[in-house]
């Protein structure tokens, strides 16, 4: 046996609870006895040798393959709301009790399936190659993860919200009463007092688009504003909660939970990707990438999109080529041990990944480890030439001197004086023999320059932009990166010559590990290694995917995007994002004023985009300006943000700081808690909407969810069920608010449709999703059958044209609308292409100013600590004499933020101890299974300690989705009787019990945000530990 | 931490693909030791699985989907992955090992000649199961199973234990736990057909197969690939800690069951 085979069991079961399989045995021998000479004194279970197991949801001839239907079940394909990966999924129905059995994989879904199967494939063929008849539904598998297993749970839970509730107590107090639906309309849209605390200003009254919010900063837009929507994220209904709030009742604010999930990932990878205004992303080819980095990301443990990535990465490290490093402070289940040698994992301090992405990049760019045809393209036709599907601006020139005025700008030929009139401006390269020249004009170009170049606005320096990237990356030794992020320098050298050894097929990934103090240039940084691989599009690189069909535009047969009297938005974002500060009135009555307009009273980040880590707390403090009522859709700021609770709850309690509080959800979480009403809305399988697909997806998609089972909860005098869609309808129609009611929806023939159900709004776009290029065809009689679509025909016959029936018939049959797995590649290349110039340098950071500082940002990756506001570095406040460990979170590979309420998720894993180095504990005192005290600058928390290897020395680590106060943790008294919460959901501890505000802040009330991105800061927070007496084992 | 929380996981060997294989050819039908006679199920197969660890992820899919299909009682499992933090002797590296177990259908189940009542038998497919009917829940065949893959169930008061889902495999499904496998890394098949996909990956790698506690003689017949022989001989971990607290630092026990 190979030596390197040669391993010792290190530490302990980390997960997946040996202890309870072990316990089996040990209550019942009690029972012994009890039983009667034959049989037992136990429930007789429906089968002999089966138990209760579930009937089979249907038959295989064995010998010829025929499918036969149980007719008693029935399958449906929708969609999955365990994670935000949102999988296609085959839910198994008992059609007396209309009662989900159990889910596996949608074979149609590229991110359920192994290789997803052709939609034209019948279904029963689909539920064939399911099937073990020769060994097809293993040699091709559709599954569903542990926790989409599990969350049907959701669907029967007794903590869901079933009525619509009116607080009784003050907020917070958890006293709730149940009202009608249409009472709790009438309240929310003409207040009154309505709690006995005084008059609370109605959304009718808000709903003003005229009058300005605040005369003297007419910027700020209409009162309108004053409504702020927050919404989890998009599980396929949030162009009809859009569709309300920007487009009808016209407010500016709606935030997602994006800024406290992964946004510093993001906009890092929006600068590679010149993509600030979306924010793409890529993800590897697995199944063609011969070398991956993993950083702050640990595919198959966790990530987005989950099974995919899981899936995928198993096969290529078991039977493909792939080999790969994990670069994360924790060990995870991402590194595995069978996979020997193809895998290994590199501990690393948490919040210090651009230390080692700028030791890389130090190392390509200094030892020629670079794609250097690819990044000498300085152009489209260069592109083209050379059989690429993209290029960078490697070469372009940056003017690089703050005198000028294009100063951080690309010098484009108008600087030179040399654009004729009507031509394009190109950016300038310079030619291999030295000349400056348009970007198009030449095949090649120079990569690193540094000269002065005489502008029509004078002499200046100008420098390409790898030679920009260069000099960053060169700030530092490769020693010195090392003892930031503790990770060795020849071992990052060695890292380096590797990647740089596979060429196009090495890639790197990155996601919500970047949420540091530092992490908009880590993102952009670790992104970079794969622009400087020259990956991206090629198979095997960096994916950005298939992208989506989308159903909710100007479709092929109803107009979803536009109506009659549709509202444009108008006004600053309530979290002074995407704006910038220098074009405020403020900014102008400073100049005015003869003072410094810097710094800015709080961050003005003008390419962020709107963020809800600043929304909430500006809505409250007033800065810009108030809002007086808020809607929340599944929206759980309080639970995920770092620190906001402790700075919120007090002013959120305060009606006198926001009249109206309304959130729609099934569950009553550690936000919505704090509501003035909860509308009970539908929870998976009981849902309409669309979701796309996740980056790296390499062929379109779009999955359809439908209501396959009957919403359980309270339903509308008209009969609807009180979900989200529907009471955005009916909110809308009682504010007579354009774009729903009658005559809401223009068809291709010009005839108006309306929109007074969900279904009126979903099947539309259905149908403009099934038309779309070439039509879907009708699905047939026997896949309507298969598929459980059988309840679903009435409601589509009655809403669509003849026409369109057959065809959205297949589409919710497949459950969605998926392309072919031969559109992932085109000869070496990905079949879909991301076709923008990759930045080396982004002119948009380059030429952001900093409201605090009024300088430039930094336009290339740079190495920074993580830092605050003003800019002063974390240490410079929380020195490590203090404050000696770095806490950072982690995914779960089970639990998420609101999984805590699924019991078959608790009994595997009920308890989320922390990660703790055996060095660091023998330093503090610690022994396996200890309690300690872990306290932060803003908070403490108990936690027992997992004490190994399992983790770098210096960081504590925490796995997220556990410390919950509500999702039924809590008790709730509603109609006057008390609905006990139940303790073992509140087990565990919360990393963002730990976050604390930044000091540096002026207002004092905004909790530490990466000063680029305001995504909220929960890797790299410095914290002391100590052993609690008396609580230890 | 009580004892049966600090006890460990099966211990493990490595078996040589002979010594696993052999019986599959010899035992059918027939009495093995004091085994009774198989009955019932198709004498035509020989049921296994083979677990490719190289392909586990560790996700659980497997222990819920399974826990869902066969209603087991919250906190009993007739199948769960464990996972270990391993480290390398010469390099240092720490990497993760994942260990699905369930039920090992073995050529010489223990279990089976225990039962005063018969109710635990051993089908001619190799499945072994418990007529429930019969099964006076007397616990002598969880306390005989070496793999600890037993359990009384608290509903039924009867021995319950992975069937490798035959509800399923007899109408042509695969288990639960096979149809979830996101890493695709559970195989199950008929080894007597020789161009099933178990049987051409037994051929493939042979040499690498291992089973659980071979010195036990039982026979399993669920072969893991990518086991490290290392781990085989009485692996010395702690356990991971499963004393649940509250955010006070209470423990506040096990939320499941009596254990």
């Amino acid at each position: 046996m190979d030596k390197n085979r040669r391993n010792f069991l290190k530490g302990a079961a980390a997960a997946g609870g040996a202890a309870t399989f072990v316990a089996g045995y040990y209550g019942p021998l009690e029972k012994m006895g009890k039983g009667l000479v034959n049989g037992t004194s136990g429930k007789p279970t429906s089968d002999r040798l089966h138990g209760n197991s579930l009937a089979p949801e249907y038959t295989i001839d064995p010998a010829t393959g025929e499918v036969t239907l149980n007719p008693d079940q029935r399958m449906a394909f929708t969609v999955c709301y365990g994670c935000t990966t949102k999988c296609g999924v085959r839910v198994r129905i008992d059609k007396n009790e209309d009662k989900v059995l159990r889910v596996a994989g949608n074979p149609y879904h590229p991110l359920s399936s192994d290789e997803h199967l052709d939609e034209q494939t019948p279904v029963l063929d689909a539920f064939r190659r399911m099937s073990s008849f020769k060994d097809q539904g293993q040699l091709n598998r559709s599954t569903a993860c542990a926790r989409g297993n599990a969350a049907m749970a959701q669907l029967t839970s007794d903590q869901r919200v079933m009525t619509c509730l009116k607080r009784t107590g003050p907020r917070g107090s958890n006293q709730w009463q149940s009202i009608s639906f249409e009472q709790l309309l009438d309240e929310i849209v003409e207040g009154g007092d309505l709690f006995g605390e005084g008059e609370v200003e109605g959304l009718r009254a808000i709903r003003d688009l005229k009058t300005p919010l605040d005369p003297e900063n007419p910027e700020y837009g209409p009162k309108a504003n004053q409504l702020l929507m927050m919404e989890a994220t998009d599980y396929g209904r949030s162009a009809l909660l859009k569709r309300f709030a920007f487009n009808a009742f016209g407010t500016r604010n709606y935030g997602h939970h994006g800024a406290y999930c992964g946004l510093a990932f993001r906009m890092g990878s929006g600068a590679l990707m010149n993509d600030l205004a979306k924010n793409a992303h890529v993800k590897p080819d697995y199944t063609h990438a011969r070398f991956a980095l993993f950083i702050g990301t640990a595919p198959s443990q966790a990530g987005n999109p989950f099974k995919r990535q899981g899936r995928l990465l198993a096969r290529a490290r078991t039977t493909g080529e792939l080999e790969y490093v994990v670069v994360d402070p924790a060990l995870t289940a991402a590194t595995s041990h069978s996979a020997g040698e193809r895998n290994r994992w590199v501990p690393i301090l948490p919040g210090t990944d651009t230390a080692f992405a700028m030791a890389l990049i130090r190392w390509l760019l200094t030892n020629e480890g670079y794609a250097k045809d690819y990044l000498s393209l300085p152009g489209h036709q260069a592109a083209q030439k050379a059989g690429e599907l993209g290029y960078s601006n490697a070469t372009h020139l940056v003017i690089d001197e703050d005198h000028h005025p294009r100063a951080g700008h690309f010098l484009r030929m108008s600087d030179l004086g040399l654009v004729a009139e009507g031509a394009e401006d190109h950016p300038v390269v310079v030619s291999a023999d030295g000349e400056l020249v348009s970007s198009e004009a030449v095949d090649g170009a120079r990569l690193f320059v540094e000269r002065k170049v005489e502008t029509t606005a004078g002499e200046v320096m100008v420098r390409s932009s790898l030679f920009k990237l260069r000099q960053e990356s060169m700030r530092l030794t490769i020693e010195e990166y090392a003892e930031i992020c503790g990770v060795d320098a020849g071992t990052m050298r060695r890292l380096a010559k590797r990647f740089a050894s596979f060429g196009r097929a090495a890639v790197a990934d990155t996601h919500g590990g970047m949420m540091s103090g530092a992490g908009f240039y880590a993102s952009y940084s670790i992104n970079m290694l794969n622009l400087l691989a020259g990956n991206f599009n090629m198979k095997g690189g960096s994916a950005k995917g298939g992208g989506s069909f989308n159903g909710v535009g100007k479709g092929p047969r109803y107009d979803l995007a536009d109506f009659p009297g549709k509202v444009g938005p108008k006004g600053v974002f309530l979290s002074r994002s995407r704006f910038p500060y220098e074009k405020t009135s403020e900014y102008r009555r400073r100049v005015e004023a003869g003072e410094s307009p810097y710094p800015a009273k709080a961050p003005w980040r003008a390419i962020a985009p709107p963020i809800l880590t600043e929304h909430l707390l500006s809505g409250l403090d007033g800065y810009p300006y108030r809002i007086k009522a808020m809607i929340g859709v599944m929206a759980n700021p309080m639970y995920g943000q770092a620190g906001l609770t402790s700075l919120l709850e007090e002013k959120l309690k305060d009606p006198a700081n926001i009249g109206l509080f309304v959130a729609v959800d099934g569950f009553i979480n550690e936000t919505n808690r704090f509501a003035d009403y909860i509308v009970p809305d539908s929870v998976m399988y009981e849902v309409w909407g669309f979701t796309g697909a996740w980056s790296g997806t390499l062929t379109k998609m779009t999955t359809a969810c439908w209501p396959v089972v009957e919403p359980r909860q309270a339903k509308t005098a008209a009969g609807e069920p009180v979900c989200m869609d529907n009471f955005f309808i009916e909110l809308a129609r009682k504010l007579d608010l354009p774009g729903f009611g009658e005559g809401a929806i223009e068809g291709k023939d010009g005839r108006m449709h309306p929109l007074m159900r969900a279904e009126d709004f979903y099947l539309r776009a259905a149908a403009n999703i099934a038309m779309t290029g070439q039509p879907l065809p009708d699905a047939t009689e026997e896949d309507i059958v298969a598929a459980g679509v059988e309840p679903l025909m009435g409601r589509i016959k009655g809403t669509l044209a003849p026409d369109e029936v057959g065809p959205v018939a297949h589409l919710y049959s497949r459950g969605g609308r998926f392309e072919s797995m031969e559109k992932a590649y085109a000869g070496d290349k990905l079949g879909n292409a991301w076709t923008r110039p990759l930045c080396v340098y982004n002119e948009q950071v380059g030429t952001t100013i900093d409201s605090y500082s009024g300088k430039r940002l930094t336009g290339t990756p740079m190495h920074h600590e993580p830092r605050f506001w003003d800019g002063s570095t974390l240490r410079e406040h929380y020195p490590a004499s203090d404050w000696p460990l770095l806490a950072f979170s982690f995914k779960s590979n089970l639990m998420n933020s609101y999984a805590i309420g699924l019991e078959r998720l608790r009994m595997i894993k009920p308890y989320n101890p922390v990660l703790l180095h055996y060095r660091d504990a023998e330093r503090y005192g610690v022994d396996h299974g200890d309690t300690i005290r872990i306290e932060s600058p803003g908070g403490s928390v108990l936690a027992l300690a997992l004490v190994g290897d399992n983790v770098h020395e210096g960081a504590i680590g925490i796995e997220h989705g556990y410390g919950h106060r509500e999702l039924g943790a809590a008790s709730h008294v509603i109609d006057g009787e008390e609905r006990p919460g139940n303790p073992y959901l509140g087990a565990g501890v919360n990393i963002n019990d730990l976050g604390f505000s930044d000091p540096t802040r002026k207002d004092g009330t905004a909790t530490w945000l990466e000063n680029v991105s305001g995504a909220s800061v929960r890797q790299g927070l410095p914290v002391r530990i100590q052993v609690v007496e008396g609580l230890t084992t | 931490m009580d004892t049966i929380r600090r006890a460990l996981l099966g211990q493990i060997a490595k078996l040589t693909a002979g010594a696993a294989l052999v019986p599959l050819s010899s035992v059918a039908s027939a009495g093995m030791n004091d085994q009774p006679p198989r009955r019932e199920g198709d004498p035509e197969k020989r049921y296994g699985m083979l677990i490719d660890l190289r392909a586990c992820i560790g996700c659980q899919a497997c222990t819920v989907s399974c826990h869902i299909e066969n209603e087991a009682p919250l906190g009993s499992f007739r199948t769960i992955v464990s996972q270990y933090e391993v480290a390398h002797e010469d390099t240092g590296d720490v990497a993760t090992f994942m260990l699905p177990r369930l039920c090992n259908h073995c050529d010489n189940p223990p279990c089976v000649p225990v039962c005063p009542v018969q109710a635990t038998f051993q089908r001619e497919d190799g499945i072994v199961v418990v007529n429930n009917e019969a099964c006076v829940g007397c616990a002598y065949c969880v306390q005989a199973c070496p793999y600890d893959a037993r359990f009384i169930n608290e509903q039924t008061q009867t021995a319950d234990k992975c069937t490798f889902c035959a509800h399923r495999l007899d109408v042509g499904l695969l288990p639960a736990c096979v149809e979830s496998c996101v890493g695709g890394a559970r195989i199950i098949g008929d080894l007597r057909d020789p161009n099933s996909q178990i049987s051409r990956m037994i051929d493939e790698h042979r040499q690498e197969l291992m089973v659980l506690k071979p010195e036990m003689g039982t026979a399993p017949h669920v072969f893991y690939l990518g086991m490290d022989e290392r781990f085989v001989s009485r692996p010395d971990a702690r356990p991971a800690i499963w004393d649940v607290r509250d955010q006070k630092g209470e423990e506040v026990g096990y939320e499941f069951g009596s254990h």
